[in-house]
């Protein structure tokens, strides 16, 4: 990225806890309440940044929403939702 | 334990550029992951349904037959509503449909050809987007359950995931309505989406309300996750886009593959009922696509079709078998007793009269295209091609043309007891007759009642490379250096070489091409969309429409059945091949010009098909544009068979095939017939006695088809249905495992006849070995009698026989250019296309003060009549290049011009021309490069003849400024506009004085007339580079006085390069130069180090070895360079490539 230009809503690395499945059980410690959708993103698979992503729209216990994905390197970032 | 899932909406490659697996590949997957049936539902058609069906039958699967049908619902407008409003117009959208029986399926059938009825409307008749109304849809719901479609573009899911939950669920009350409870499903998909359980939760809530189950679906779009890619970049093609830019269209991931029953119902495990629906549903779609289809064909009801056959037969057998053919009339007799005998066991009486009555139409249409005048009067309308060629019937009804007693034809081949499947009777038709003979089928038997055969075109390297290079952004220009590089045939895995030979290894290691190398490899060989067959028909008894869906073809006037032969012959469909064939037309067009030039009328049944000059010719390998026997193979072969008959002829047709080759049967039989000649006491050494009866006339060697089926009754006592098994293995697409299971059977029973292990073996090997594709001797028959009689006339009229082939391009081993240049080196006159002499067709034209009348002559053709009755005229024909040759002028501009010179006389100049012809300025730009303006400039009024004094670019002209002066008048003249109405006509007004113009030169004019009409009748290319090239390179003449083993570089034109499957990765190039042409045989090693030269450069050197075998001479190659030249590249003729 062009140095001095930070991009906006960029995804950050947050703390899942999940159960077997795979399925977060917490984010930053916070408790999962329901899992409201679950979805997949695979593209750019044709470059060398391919993207595969396994989303999650969760509610939390504390009321609010959020957005967190697992990469292919099973590592999990929070998104705006 | 119990299957929990059942799969009932999955598109396979007919879905064409959205699904991305074979029917069979899907099948298998399905049978793999223990499917107990599996529905294929592809977009608007059944193209894949058949093959699906056999396939799945195969694996133990049930196959259910549906499709995703495109609907619109056009709902009423207020007229306060904007007709661009999108969200007025709810649609089009997607419905799955599943046959539940007979019923449902017609009602399928006609829905879907209703769907394709307007998709051709345009102008241009382009294939638009397929759909039907819902009203259609309410109107053929019976027999068909409704899923409610998918979830992006679904009619309920998709119209409420934009937005219009009222509007979703009033299509789903009006879906119940006009399907029923029992038949209307609410269809959940999770497509790992975001919005998947919002849409679900919904679409359950919706089922609910209305009463009605949900189904689960798994939309599959490929056989397994690592097809998912491909399915990716289909999208983009289709789009028309890029990968990068058909994000918003695609799938978004790889979840559409094929799961397991286990997954899928995991998958859903949120909805345990809309997964258990899925078994219950699948249980009531018990409709079976490979037993239920209820055809016939007419004729096939009529108790009276055996009485009228051996009627009709056996008062054609006494005109037959009469005068010089008496003394077979015994043997005849019994044949056709014998034939009639087995079609009536079969029940095939009503087939042939159907042909015959075909046959008879043909006629009707012959009369009528050829003119009561004509000719070519004298010619059957068709001929008959195929095994069917070795049945009498054939032969007495007309169907054939070769008498199969006095060609000892083998008719069980063809025609046996035991035979399951219709048998093929394949008919060749100049082109001209087969385009107005196919419409009129149509009107004969119903518009409703006949359909021709669909084909699909698959993916081959050269245009996967294009589609998905451009679908991964590649650079154009490196696109088209590889497109250009790759085979036509080549199978995938050789892409990778083809690409380092074409853009190095650098480029070729980028990430961009090494994932067009892997998605090519997979995407080669799917169908990428429905084009015709040549000239496959089907007719029906009932409305085609009830058995398989019929959509408007390409071509005006047609149309196609949704399947293709082998789906056709699997329904049991009468097929009837109407087939076009390049060469009979040449015949014809030859005859036609023969009569035209010479006034002589010419019967070709009736020629001597003895004739001394002819068979000299064809055994001197002076083939060039004849029949079958043209190709580089060929020519190397006729001087070591030698061919001397008729029936030489036909062996030696049948034997440059991959078959014989691969079977090994080509060197024996070269090599006994030599031993033959120089001892006719020779003894064949046949494999075992028991082969001499059925391999004698082949010299013991297996050559056609019918061969395997006599060699496996004789040897091993094989019955003619299981020889004729055998066969049909052969005949199919991966047939490796269908021919090994006759192979214990045939050991088995030669051993049990007295034949060594050993021997049995090798025979079996031939026999294996044969597999790749041979002709049965009829079709050989048939085809050598048509090479003879192309030989004849390229002997006996040349000039005539040169201008039918130009005429009948393309077609053929030749390019047009190879073909002229040819002629003229055995002394045919050429002349280039001419504004005042030229047709639209190439025409054979007398020497004279030519075809084209001025306006100061008489109308009379007295002249002209004079001139070619002039004995000395006869030897002078000279062949004028046809106005239509100019690449890119406007073919009825070019009638126009020539019917108004024809009407007003010879154009007098450029700005006569412009002002009397109609034709814009680009037409007649382009024939002023093409130089057809050369013989009006310099003339005067007064001296109306004075440019009749030279054919081509003379001296004189290029001394005047050549091609560019006529050119500059073009531009300076006013020139006729294209209006709505017609042409507006430009005024008579001279152009200025030119300026000095430098002339093009011999260079420059060659390279106008290769990029204007794709040949140079002046100075050869490989001619004026000669200066450049050195001393040392040898010319084609030169090469009958090198001795054998002596190191020679040559240089030339690349006529013909071709890569056999079954020459060992062995490339054979034809080059041409100013004196002839010369054959290279590249060997693989050469080839891989000079990839990119061999397969895309039109102008080559190459350095090697000159080898001598038995009056052929071959050039082993060691090096290959390119020999560039400016432009050259650009506009030579590319050459042929065949093969790999």
């Amino acid at each position: 990225m062009t140095p001095g230009i930070r991009r906006l809503y960029a995804p950050r690395r947050v703390a899942v806890e999940v159960d077997a499945e795979g399925i977060p059980l917490a984010v930053a410690g916070v408790e999962v309440v329901a899992v409201r959708e679950e979805w997949l993103v695979e593209d750019r698979w044709w470059t060398l940044r391919r993207i595969w992503r396994h989303y999650f729209e969760l509610a939390l216990i504390d009321g609010s929403d959020a957005v967190v994905f697992r990469d292919s390197g099973a590592r999990w970032y929070r998104q705006r939702a | 334990m119990s299957v929990p899932y059942v799969e009932l909406h999955a598109h396979s490659a007919f879905s064409f550029l959205d699904g991305a697996s074979t029917p069979m590949e899907l099948a298998a997957a399905a049978a793999e992951v223990g499917y107990p049936a599996f529905a294929l539902t592809d977009h608007d058609g059944v193209w894949g349904s058949m093959e699906f069906a056999h396939a799945c039958r195969g694996f133990g699967v049930h196959p259910i037959t549906g499709v995703e049908l495109t609907v619109t619902n056009h709902r009423p407008r207020s007229r306060f509503e904007p007709d661009s409003d999108p969200n007025l117009d709810h649609g089009p959208f997607h419905l799955t449909l599943l046959v539940e029986d007979a019923a449902g399926y017609r009602n399928l059938c006609r829905l879907l050809s209703e769907a394709h009825s307007h998709t051709r409307d345009n102008t241009g008749r382009t294939a638009g987007q397929p759909s039907v109304t819902l009203e259609q849809v309410e109107a053929r719901a019976a027999g068909l359950v409704c899923l409610s479609g998918c979830a992006g573009s679904g009619a309920v899911a998709g119209t409420w995931a934009r937005g219009d939950p009222a509007e979703a669920a009033s299509l789903a009350r009006r879906l119940l309505d006009a399907f029923g409870r029992d038949r209307f499903r609410i269809e959940l998909q999770r497509p790992y989406w975001r919005r998947d359980r919002a849409r679900n939760r919904w679409l359950t809530g919706l089922a609910e309300r209305l009463g009605v189950p949900c189904v689960a679906t798994g939309n599959v779009h490929s056989h397994a996750r690592g097809r998912a890619r491909l399915q990716d970049a289909f999208v983009a093609i289709r789009l028309g886009t890029t990968l990068e830019a058909s994000e918003p269209r695609r799938r978004g991931n790889s979840s559409s593959a094929l799961a397991s029953p286990a997954a899928m119902a995991k998958r859903f495990a949120d909805h345990p009922a809309a997964v258990a629906e899925t078994l219950r549903l699948a249980e009531t779609l018990r409709f079976d696509l490979t037993a239920e289809l209820g055809y016939r064909y007419p004729g096939s009801e009529n108790p009276g079709a055996d009485r009228e056959l051996a009627e009709l037969c056996r008062a054609r057998l006494d005109e037959r078998y009469s005068g010089p053919k008496a003394g077979r009339r015994g043997e005849a007799a019994s044949r056709l007793e014998a034939e009639l005998a087995t079609i009536g066991k079969l029940g095939l009486a009503g087939f042939f009269l159907l042909h015959r009555d075909l046959l008879e139409l043909a006629r009707e249409v012959a009369c009528e295209v050829r003119g009561p005048e004509s000719a070519r009067g004298v010619l059957p309308p068709g001929r008959g091609r195929g095994s069917s060629v070795s049945s009498i019937v054939c032969y007495l009804t007309g169907l054939s043309h070769i008498d199969p007693v006095e060609n000892g034809l083998f008719a069980g081949r063809f025609l046996n007891d035991e035979a399951t499947a219709m048998p093929d009777i394949d008919l060749d038709f100049p082109r001209d007759i087969r385009e107005t003979l196919i419409p009129r089928v149509h009107t004969r038997y119903g518009a409703d009642r006949s359909a021709l055969v669909a084909a699909f075109p698959t993916y081959r390297p050269r245009g996967a490379v294009r589609d998905l290079g451009k679908a991964l952004a590649l650079p154009p220009a490196e696109i088209e250096r590889v497109a250009k590089t790759v085979g036509f045939h080549e199978r995938g895995g050789e892409l990778e070489r083809d690409v380092v030979a074409a853009i190095g290894r650098e480029r070729t290691a980028s990430r961009g091409w090494q994932v067009l190398i892997g998605l090519a490899a997979e995407a080669i060989g799917l169908p990428r969309h429905a084009s015709q067959h040549p000239g496959g028909m089907v007719i029906s008894t009932q409305p085609l429409l009830d058995v398989c869906p019929v959509v408007p073809a390409a071509m005006q006037g047609r149309q196609i059945v949704q399947w293709d032969k082998d789906s056709c012959a699997d329904a049991g469909f009468l097929k009837i091949d109407l087939l076009g064939l390049g060469m009979l037309s040449a015949v014809e067009r030859c005859v036609e010009e023969i009569g035209r030039t010479r006034g002589e009328r010419v019967d070709l049944s009736r020629i001597d098909f003895t004739d001394a000059a002819t068979f000299e010719s064809i055994r001197a390998a002076e083939t060039t544009g004849v029949f079958q026997i043209e190709s580089r193979a060929q020519m190397q072969m006729l001087p070591r068979t030698r061919p001397r008959t008729l029936d030489d002829l036909t062996v030696q047709v049948a034997l440059v095939r991959p078959g014989p080759i691969q079977g090994g049967a080509v060197h024996p039989y070269i090599e006994r017939r030599k031993r033959q000649r120089e001892d006719p006491g020779f003894e064949i050494p046949y494999e075992h006695p028991l082969l001499e009866p059925v391999l004698r006339e082949t010299l013991g060697t297996i050559v056609y088809q019918e061969q395997v089926i006599e060699v496996s009754m004789a040897l091993a006592g094989f019955s003619s249905a299981e020889a004729e098994g055998l066969r049909r293995a052969m005949s199919r697409k991966r047939s490796e495992a269908a021919i090994e299971e006759h192979h214990d059977r045939f050991l088995v029973g030669a051993v049990g006849n007295g034949v060594p292990l050993e021997t049995a073996e090798r025979v079996w090997r031939q026999i294996q070995g044969f597999s790749g594709f041979g002709f049965p001797k009829a079709h050989s028959a048939a085809f050598g009698l048509l090479a003879y009689q192309s030989a004849w006339l390229r002997i006996h009229y040349a000039p005539e026989f040169l201008c039918a082939l130009l005429n009948e391009q393309p077609m053929g081993f030749y390019p047009p250019d190879a073909l002229a240049h040819e002629a003229q080196r055995r002394g045919v006159r050429l002349a280039p296309p001419d504004v005042n002499r030229s047709r639209v067709l190439c025409h054979v034209e007398t020497p004279g003060p030519g075809a084209a009348r001025s306006r100061f002559e008489s109308n009379s053709d007295s002249n002209l009549d004079r001139a070619r009755s002039a004995p000395e005229v006869r030897g002078g024909l000279i062949v004028r290049i046809g106005l239509g040759y100019v690449k890119g002028a406007r073919e009825e501009e070019m009638e126009a011009l020539v019917a108004e010179r024809e009407r007003g006389g010879a154009y007098l100049g450029v700005a006569d021309l412009a002002s009397r012809a109609g034709a814009g300025r680009d037409g007649l730009e382009r024939l002023a490069w093409a130089g057809a303006l050369d013989s009006l400039r310099g003339e005067t009024p007064n001296d109306p003849w004075s440019r009749f004094e030279s054919h081509s670019g003379s001296k004189l002209d290029r001394a005047a400024g050549g091609r560019r002066r006529a050119l500059w008048e073009v531009g300076t003249v006013g020139t006729a506009r294209r209006l709505e109405e017609g042409a507006q006509m430009a005024l008579p007004l001279e152009a200025p004085p030119a300026p000095g113009l430098e002339p093009l030169g011999e260079w420059g004019e060659a390279i106008a007339d290769y990029r204007m009409t794709g040949m140079t009748l002046g100075e050869h290319p490989m001619g004026l580079m000669r200066h450049e090239l050195g001393d040392e390179l040898a010319r084609s003449s030169d090469l009958e006085r090198i001795e054998d083993g002596t190191a020679v570089e040559v240089a030339g034109m690349v006529v013909a390069r071709q890569r056999p499957e079954t020459a060992k990765g062995i490339v054979f190039m034809l080059l041409e130069d100013e004196r002839g042409t010369v054959n290279l045989i590249v060997p693989p090693p050469v080839y891989e180090r000079h990839r990119a030269a061999v397969r895309a450069s039109p102008l080559i050197r190459a350095r090697g070895r000159l080898e001598r075998r038995e009056g052929t001479i071959n050039v082993l190659v060691s090096e290959v360079a390119e020999l560039r030249r400016t432009q050259m590249d650009d506009v030579a003729p590319p050459g042929h490539s065949f093969g790999r």
